[in-house]
């Protein structure tokens, strides 16, 4: 069942009891709402921000900096959606938080700093919400001998291609490897930080642009490395109206398909303990939990641990939901509070398969001085032997 | 002092991020999950020690400020929100599980620890333990309810919840701290001792006594195994007879009641559940045998459930938050009364009348505290929040049914500010003047949740 982004969120928000189940894990073991845990005032729990949407559309309260900064404190992980009891109703809590930030956009409020993202993203130059000048990838494409025409597009996304480069390109190196024939587009961004945080406007364009590219580049499939591009191109923008017929991959669902069909064989080690930090971008709004963790069990002689808050019930890292630029020493406490999770399970390595939670697990790993290697699947693929037969 | 003065001065007691008036705030502290009307507030505050509400309590001395203390919040009378304006201090950053004793059995807790936190700590570290808990959501708080003398699955075998408090600690409202129970001359917190006990000031008092700091709660050991035995009854007239057959068995851990016109086939009857616990199937099947018997031989028939509806209430506590959503308009609230068991024939024909009176589905259930020694009756009543005649009318069913209950013999619980008048206009004289000595004696700025339980 998909909301309607013009009305039906206000016919159903008021809907919200206020019970609080939102607050906490399955069972009730810790708060799983990072904006909960952090300012403790109800008024930060889902049910406080619920209350205050419908406040806003009854008229009892009017529009306000502070009423905008209590919707934007929300990282749009998701772990309501997972607690709350009531059914049919769950399933749209962040959805109502977005179509509120959409209102407060409209209504003057959206605040400065998620401001920026639009503003960059916007920019003729740009096209990223990182302010860098857009790039084309035609250097990369020419680095890796990549045709113009493929059956696949890789997506890389924003973060990989502005910020982590290194996972771009171990995902490029990984790719090529497989002898699958893809190739790159001059992608604007997909709109992932600015449909979280309401900036609505030029979605429809920048979707349709995307979509204009991948079709001309005469793919069938497109595959990216980010958690945040996976969700919005195979969700959000479908939900914005697009019509497309090419299928969205997320590069670990190429690995475990690649290891399932016997082609991926991995050979040399990897010494090491590995915790696995579920992307709310994968897990829960996509539910994928399992492939990940079927690939780093492949791994030979790896050690692989869980954290006490896993899949359904994973911590958040903080970077989602506009809470990165909006709040950013919060944010890394956000991810702070998911390494020290990860410490208890004896791991020397965090890993994950999100260019956006790698940026904000390693920043914390570096303000807090946490000890931790951290790093994404495909960078540890990219450091092992492996052997590709039949493609 | 002016307001931001005030706010200043509480911001150097809690620290700067939790004391706040911004409006936003206000709005959600300003009403409850109920059908009360908002009411206004100055500020909302969360102490995290004893000495913060300590400080807190004596700043609003010195302004003579209402404070109201919160919880979960979720009594849904209307009890957290400020009859007066004041302060509102929500008490759960207050979340310390201070200690577990394994050999007395209880629980040593700050007065914010919410009841999903302790089932899941002792789930997690003690198996073999259970606490006592309501069927509220996991965000009301072990202390809220049993300060307000709650109950749940526990019960019926061990009595009501109130009754379970071995000790408090307490900041008065002249801000002296004071500790009741054994503690007051032991290390440990194991009973409420033999010395006078005046702990029951503190319950159903609705915060107008003092605040709460820390608690001791008796646990109780955890059984292997759990079932329940369904029956159905064509006539509430069969309750009394049926319940106190099943009581002198001593089998049952907890006895719910319910009578609902939905879905169809439920429509007409009163159903019953019947909680039993042991340790191997044999002694279940003995108990299973007895009960049925007992069924069959007092109108009631055996009703074998889907695993479906077992499961649900199985799982402990119950999900009874479903029951807020039956309406899907996110507003609920139910007159729940302490009643004599020789009453509730009447109670649930006379709950069901009115409930159709003002057009809403009657559903009704109670539960046995304590035996049959006191049985607590639910008249619920879920609304549409986002209709105010809807919730016009939800209020004004509750109000006559608080007089339906005071009618019958029985006693509004946890009871919104109308049922505290009513109960105060039928309460014997003598009753009122004590209360006034006591809260003059102990607030004589009537600074603690002022306006309710007022005796003039
Ligand atoms: C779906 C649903 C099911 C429920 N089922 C049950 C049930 O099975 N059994 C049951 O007993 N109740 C039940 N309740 C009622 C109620 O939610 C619970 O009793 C709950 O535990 C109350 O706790 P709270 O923390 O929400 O209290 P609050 O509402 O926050 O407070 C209750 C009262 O205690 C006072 N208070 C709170 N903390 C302190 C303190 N530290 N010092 C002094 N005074 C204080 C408050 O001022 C208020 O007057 C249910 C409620 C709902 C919504
Ligand atoms: S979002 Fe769901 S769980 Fe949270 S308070 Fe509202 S109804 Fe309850
Ligand atoms: S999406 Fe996450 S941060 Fe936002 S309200 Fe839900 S649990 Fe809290």
């Amino acid at each position: 069942m998909e909301l309607n982004l013009e009305q039906d969120w206000k016919d159903i928000v008021h809907r919200c009891f206020r019970c609080g189940y939102c607050k906490f894990t399955y069972e009730f073991s810790d708060f799983n709402c990072p904006s909960y845990k952090k300012h403790r005032f109800e008024t930060y729990s889902t049910g406080g921000r619920l209350w205050l949407i419908y406040g806003l559309i009854s008229g009892e309260i009017p529009w306000s900096q502070g009423v905008a900064n209590v919707l934007y404190a929300c990282s749009t992980c998701g772990n309501c959606t997972e607690n709350c009891r009531f059914d049919k109703f769950n399933d749209f809590l962040v959805d109502i938080i977005e179509a509120a930030r959409a209102e407060a956009v409209i209504n003057g409020f959206c605040p400065e700093k998620q401001k920026a993202l639009i503003e960059r993203i916007e920019n003729s130059e740009m096209y990223n919400p990182y302010g860098e000048k857009n790039s084309d990838n035609e250097d990369l494409k020419k680095e890796y001998d990549l045709p113009d025409k493929a059956e696949w597009v890789y997506f890389i996304g924003c973060t990989s291609n502005y910020r982590q480069k290194n996972l771009r390109d171990a995902t490029l190196r990984f790719l090529k490897k497989t002898n699958i024939d893809f190739t790159l587009i001059d992608e604007h961004c997909c709109c992932s930080p600015v449909m979280r945080t309401g900036q609505i406007n030029s979605v429809k364009d920048f979707i349709n642009y995307n979509i204009a590219q991948i079709n001309n580049a005469g793919a069938s499939k497109v595959i990216t490395s980010c958690a945040g591009c996976y969700r919005t191109l195979k969700k959000d923008w479908l939900k914005f109206g697009a019509d497309y017929d090419f299928q969205i991959y997320h590069t670990v669902e190429l690995v475990k398909k690649l290891l399932d069909e016997g082609k991926l064989k991995f050979i040399s080690e990897y010494n090491k303990t590995v915790t696995y930090h579920d992307p709310c971008h994968l897990g829960r709004h996509m539910d994928l939990y399992e492939i990940p963790r079927e690939v780093y069990k492949h791994i030979p002689r790896i050690k692989f641990v869980e954290m006490k808050r896993n899949r359904e019930n994973a911590w958040c890292c903080g970077a989602g939901g506009g809470v990165k630029i909006g709040y950013p020493e919060w944010s890394v406490e956000i991810s702070k509070e998911r390494l020290e999770e990860a410490k208890i399970t004896g791991a020397s390595v965090i890993s994950s398969v999100c260019p956006f939670c790698k940026t904000n697990l390693s920043d914390a790993n570096i303000k807090f001085n946490m000890n931790f290697e951290v790093i994404d699947l495909i960078e540890i693929l990219d450091n092992i032997e492996f052997e590709i037969s039949g493609n | 002092m002016n307001r931001e003065v005030i706010l200043k001065e509480l911001e150097k007691i809690v620290g700067k991020e939790y004391a706040t008036n911004r409006s936003e705030d206000l709005y959600i502290y300003s009403q409850d999950p109920g059908a009360s009307l908002p009411r206004s507030v100055d500020f909302v505050v969360m102490p995290n020690t004893t000495e913060e509400v300590q400080a807190i309590v004596k700043l609003a001395n010195q302004e003579k400020i209402s404070i109201v203390p919160m919880g979960g919040g979720l009594t849904l009378s209307g009890l957290i929100i400020p009859v007066k304006g004041g302060i509102v201090l929500d008490m759960k950053r207050m979340n310390q599980i201070l200690e577990i004793n394994q050999f007395s059995r209880y629980a040593l807790i700050e007065a914010g620890v919410t009841t999903g936190q302790i089932i899941s700590h002792l789930n997690e570290n003690f198996q073999d333990l259970q606490p006592p808990i309501p069927d509220a959501p996991p965000s009301a708080t072990v202390a809220g309810n049993m300060l307000i003398h709650g109950s749940g699955y526990l019960s019926q075998k061990y009595g009501g919840h109130g009754a379970m408090i071995n000790g408090l600690e307490v900041v008065l409202p002249n801000g002296e701290i004071c500790k009741l129970g054994s503690c007051a001359v032991s290390d440990y917190w194991f009973d409420r001792g033999p010395i006078p006990d005046f702990i029951g000031l503190f319950i159903s008092a609705f915060g107008t006594m003092g605040i709460i700091t820390k608690l001791s709660i008796q646990l109780f050991p955890k059984p292997k195994m759990r079932d329940i035995v369904f029956g159905l009854m064509n006539s509430p007239k069969d309750i009394p007879n049926v319940l106190l057959k099943i009581t002198a068995t001593g089998y049952a851990e907890d006895i719910l009641l319910g009578m609902q016109d939905k879905p169809e086939w439920m429509k007409g009857y009163i159903f019953i559940m019947t909680y039993i616990t042991g340790d191997s199937e044999e002694d279940l099947d003995r108990q299973r045998k007895t009960l049925k018997r007992i069924y069959r031989k007092t109108n009631a028939r055996f009703m074998k459930p889907s695993e479906k509806m077992k499961n649900l209430y199985l799982e402990k506590p119950i999900f009874a938050a479903g029951a807020a959503d039956f309406r899907k308009g996110g507003g609920f609230e139910y007159v729940g009364a302490f009643m004599p068991l020789e009453k509730i024939p009447e109670a649930y024909e006379k709950g069901a009348d009115l409930a159709r009176k003002y057009g809403i589905l009657p559903t009704l259930g109670s539960r046995l505290i304590g035996g049959v020694h006191t049985v607590v009756m639910f008249f619920s009543y879920s609304f549409n929040r986002a209709d105010p005649k809807d919730m016009e009318n939800a209020r004004e069913a509750l109000h006559e049914t608080n007089k339906l209950a005071l009618d019958l013999g029985g006693i509004p619980w946890k009871s919104e500010l109308d049922g505290q008048k009513l109960i105060l206009e039928r309460i014997d004289p003598s009753y009122k003047k004590l209360m006034k000595t006591f809260q003059n004696a102990l607030d004589p700025n009537k600074i603690m949740n002022s306006g309710n339980w007022e005796v003039n």
